[in-house]
């Protein structure tokens, strides 16, 4: 018999910097400066120890990592395309909510 | 399994230097990124074109595949001749093992212990590619295994009442040689209630092997609904529409609405019109802060299809002073 694995829901708990560098492949470095550059964690403390990240900071980061690889994007840019997908989501929901088809 | 054509999946030249191939690649993302396409398989797309740009930019990589494309093929039928890669040292460019559980059989079968590389620890990717794991048990090295992620479709009903999910995925795994080689994992998830669209969650030790003594990583899945004919979904707020008769409409009704975890009751305000939104607190996704239902009336006519209907329309015709174009 299987044996059955209980999810954690993110959100409810939340990942440390490691944990989200470790999640997405990246070095801890490399999401140090995402944060700097004003990309991810809308207002970040000084001391990346006491950051937390949420489902949508692991979406994102994780947008923003292939948008540099496939593109060589900068973090800035990286990060305004992840703004322009997250706002493309929130108006196909808007859509199918007005019970359009956005595609 | 099928020879892959990875020029064709690309649409460049056999001779195309490594800018074409990478201008190629570039022009094809776009067009099929599953975030702004509009094409129906572009996910399936973006995979292929990963997979083909994962070999044809790396020049050890290339030149073994050049050199079985010259005995090859797209579509014929394919098993790697013995030897095929000798004198070729694969290194270079990195896919960690959780890009590549994503890859076809095909690129498994061909590079399937030979991929990561140079750039894969320190620099932007931190994950062990399979070549540093294979040198890792060689040389006694401990280190935890790389997480993993995918997808997860759910029914809007598994985000009320919690679910159990069987997933399966590919998962790099070590063969009883030491040698990296994708296998099939299946495991049973408990999906707590209150999920929702987007979210992640976390199951502790189900990503890559560790190495040496050092603990597995994790497998994080990404929940999504499937499509529903009835609900649409916002985050935790759930909208469906009800459909209701014209006289519950007009003279206020209570009336049993089916709902994602049963049904309830819901009082239809007399004087409604299609489209007034009727809100039932706490009755969406549920969580710390549960969501709202809301139920979009839809006024539905009945149809004029027996003598009696018939003349019960031509008495409302007849007797209601009503016009809905008229301006008032």
């Amino acid at each position: 018999m299987t044996r059955e694995h209980v999810a954690v829901l993110l959100d409810e708990t939340r990942l440390t910097l490691e944990e989200l560098a470790a999640s997405c492949a990246v070095s801890r470095e490399w999401v140090i400066e995402h944060v700097r550059a004003g990309v991810l964690l809308a207002e970040p403390d000084p001391d990346p120890g006491r950051w937390h990240f949420n489902s949508r900071d692991v979406w994102r980061l994780r947008k923003m990592s292939d948008l540099e690889r496939h593109f060589d994007a900068n973090p800035e840019l990286a990060g305004l395309v992840a703004d322009l997908f997250e706002e493309v989501e929130r108006l196909r929901i808007r859509l199918r909510r007005a019970g359009l088809h956005p595609d | 399994m099928e020879f892959k054509d990875y020029y064709q999946a690309l649409g460049v030249a056999r001779d195309a230097g490594a800018d074409d191939i990478k201008k190629a690649f570039r022009k094809l993302a776009r067009k099929y990124h599953p975030d702004v396409s509009k094409e129906p398989d572009a996910e399936a797309r973006m995979k292929e074109l990963n997979e083909a740009f994962a070999v044809l930019s790396d020049p050890e990589k290339r030149a073994a595949y050049d050199r079985l494309g010259q005995r090859f093929h797209a579509g014929q039928d394919f098993h790697p001749p013995p030897d095929w890669d000798a004198g070729f040292e694969f290194s270079g460019r990195g896919f960690s093992g959780a890009e590549a559980a994503d890859f076809s059989d095909f690129f498994s079968e061909l590079f399937g212990g030979r991929f990561g590389g140079a750039e894969a620890r320190g620099g932007r990717h931190a994950g062990p590619g399979w070549d540093d794991i294979r040198d890792d048990m060689r040389d006694g090295f401990r280190a935890r295994g790389e997480d993993h992620h995918a997808k997860l479709m759910l029914d809007l009903e598994d985000a009320y009442r919690g679910a159990v999910r069987t997933v399966t995925l590919r998962v790099p795994r070590l063969d009883a040689a030491g040698r990296p080689v994708l296998q099939e994992h299946t495991l049973d998830v408990r999906i707590p209630q209150g999920v929702y669209e987007g979210q992640m969650i976390r199951l502790a030790g189900q990503g890559g092997p560790g190495m040496g003594t050092d603990e597995a990583g994790d497998l994080y899945l990404e929940v999504h609904f499937k499509p529903h004919g009835r609900y649409r979904v916002e985050g935790r707020d759930v909208y469906a529409s009800l459909p209701v008769t014209p006289w519950e409409a007009a003279l206020g009704a209570s009336v049993l609405a089916p709902v994602p975890d049963g049904a309830v009751e819901v009082r239809i305000p007399a004087g409604s019109q299609s489209g007034r939104k009727l809100r039932l607190k706490g009755r969406g996704i549920p969580g710390r802060t549960p969501g709202d239902l809301y139920l979009v009336l839809e006024v539905v006519l009945p149809p004029a299809d027996t003598p009696r209907a018939r003349e019960l329309y031509e008495t409302m015709a007849r007797e209601m002073n009503f016009d809905p174009r008229r301006g008032g």
